[in-house]
């Protein structure tokens, strides 16, 4: 992993963290929906609006159901340019 | 008789527009939003709502039904997600002879009685009508080797806190209580309880806390009785039928929408892939049985009308994992469809929170297929009209 991808998996996981409420180091760099109880569905929408305004992300049904990872997130960011 | 003076309306504009397919979810909301609203209706365009007032109020409680309104919009409609609208099957085409409503006709003979809104009691031709669809949905359930089960009524509380259903569903929930155990409450309610408008007059203090509800789903009471242990052979196939209850305020309008109706479910708890596959296989065996039934309908993903608050993310999120579809039959007479029956997937929803373990320990996964009887007999009635004679082969012999 080169110091980019590295620093935004990081960047991800402090966002998950602030969006599930839960402490830093409970979100792994590979967590997904289901890992944690507070990622959830509701846990899941929060997530979802996180990445909309930190990243500009479009929430639709496309996004909802893709973005269900880090590492997910981390490839629809890279090929949307909006890492 | 002195004339009465016409209701008043308020009419107010949204600040936001409703999109089109938020109309139907707000203008049912609204109901909820003040005790005086007798009927709310949203214009198509999403740009005007009218409120139909039990009484003329002062202008500072028009304020706060307004502002209320507003609330209400905006949290539903800013931020707004369109759902992916995703069908299934289509046979809204299917050739259906009656254009009528057939409640008017049902209640003039006899064969419907309506004890208070939302309450109706059914005579012959639609007890048996129910019966009918019920045994074909027995059948389905049978093909799955379901395992029948018989659930109560009531539902604790407890179990509906454990699955946040206060959160999601909190207008649409119906209480249970009972007097308190107390010689002078009971004594002085047994010599002046009496209804007045509908309304028993006892005082709210004589009531016991709330312990259990009346269910709004069969389903759930499964999922309670194979909690905290792991799953039974890896996987169950149930059915049940039962009354459910979900109060839906004024929209209690007619048999389309009722407080207390009666729901069978199959039920399927394990593997992810299982409760997918059988929900599928479900839908294709229903797809034959409602073809023999002569029925016009479509599946088309849709929703729970979870509250306002928690409407957005959720409805989104059933939307985006396709996690509900429903069986929505034509309703010639107004060019609409009601929902007759849903296919549902909860991920492991239940299974992480209700502790349901799988073999190798990860949650179950759970679904259902659930069919409203009072709301199927409806909408066929609504397709074949009253008189046997024009029914379906297959309906017909099932009452001679």
């Amino acid at each position: 992993m080169n110091q980019q991808a590295a620093a935004l998996v990081g960047r991800l996981q402090t966002l998950l963290a602030t969006a599930l409420q839960v402490p830093l180091e409970e979100v792994s760099k590979d967590l997904s929906f289901g890992d944690l109880p507070q990622w959830d569905s509701m846990g899941h929408m929060e997530v979802m609006m996180s990445l909309e305004a930190e990243f500009g992300v479009e929430i639709n049904a496309d996004t909802i159901a893709a973005l269900t990872s880090i590492p997910a997130i981390c490839v629809y960011l890279k090929e949307n340019q909006h890492a | 008789m002195p004339e009465q003076p016409p209701a008043p309306v308020l009419t107010l504009a949204p600040d936001l527009t409703i999109p089109a397919h938020l109309v139907g979810e707000v203008q049912s909301k609204l109901a909820y939003v003040d005790e005086r609203i007798q009927k709310a209706s949203v214009a198509a365009s999403g740009e005007r709502i009218d409120l139909l007032l039990s009484q003329p109020l002062p202008n500072q409680r028009l304020v706060e039904i307004s502002e209320k309104v507003q609330r209400v919009v905006a949290s539903m409609v800013k931020g707004a997600i369109q759902p992916k609208v995703q069908v299934l099957e289509d046979h809204l085409d299917r050739p259906v002879p009656f254009q009528a409503d057939p409640h008017p006709e049902l209640l003039a003979r006899g064969e419907l009685s309506q004890e208070a809104n939302g309450i109706f009691a059914f005579g012959p031709l639609l007890a048996r009508l129910m019966q009918y669809f019920e045994s074909q949905f027995l059948s389905l359930a049978d093909s799955f080797g379901a395992a029948p089960y018989r659930f109560p009524t009531l539902i604790p509380a407890r179990y509906l806190e454990r699955v946040g259903y206060f959160r999601a569903f909190p207008h649409s929930l119906t209480f249970t209580t009972h007097l308190r155990e107390d010689l002078e409450i009971i004594d002085q309610f047994s010599a002046s309880a009496a209804c007045e408008g509908g309304e028993l007059n006892t005082p709210a203090r004589s009531f016991a806390p709330v312990q259990a509800l009346l269910s709004p789903a069969v389903c759930y009471h499964l999922y309670f009785a194979l909690a905290d242990q792991p799953l039974p052979g890896g996987q169950v196939v149930a059915t049940a039928v039962g009354n459910c209850f979900r109060y839906e305020s004024i929209n209690l309008t007619s048999l389309e929408r009722l407080w207390n109706f009666t729901m069978r479910e199959v039920i399927f708890v394990g593997a992810k892939d299982f409760v997918l596959e059988s929900r599928e296989l479900a839908r294709q065996r229903v797809a034959q049985i409602l073809r023999s039934i002569g029925l016009a309908y479509r599946v088309e993903s849709a929703n729970d009308p979870f509250f306002i608050g928690e409407f957005r993310k959720q409805a989104a999120f059933q939307s985006a994992f396709q996690l509900k579809f429903e069986i929505r039959a034509r309703l010639p007479f107004k060019d609409s469809t009601l929902a007759v029956g849903s296919y549902n997937y909860h991920q492991d929803f239940f299974g992480r929170h209700l502790n349901i373990a799988l073999p190798d320990g990860s949650p179950a996964h759970t679904g259902c297929v659930a069919f409203g009887l009072e709301r199927m007999a409806y909408a066929f009635l609504a397709q074949y009209g009253l008189d046997p004679a024009g029914w379906p082969g297959a309906v017909q012999e099932a009452f001679l």
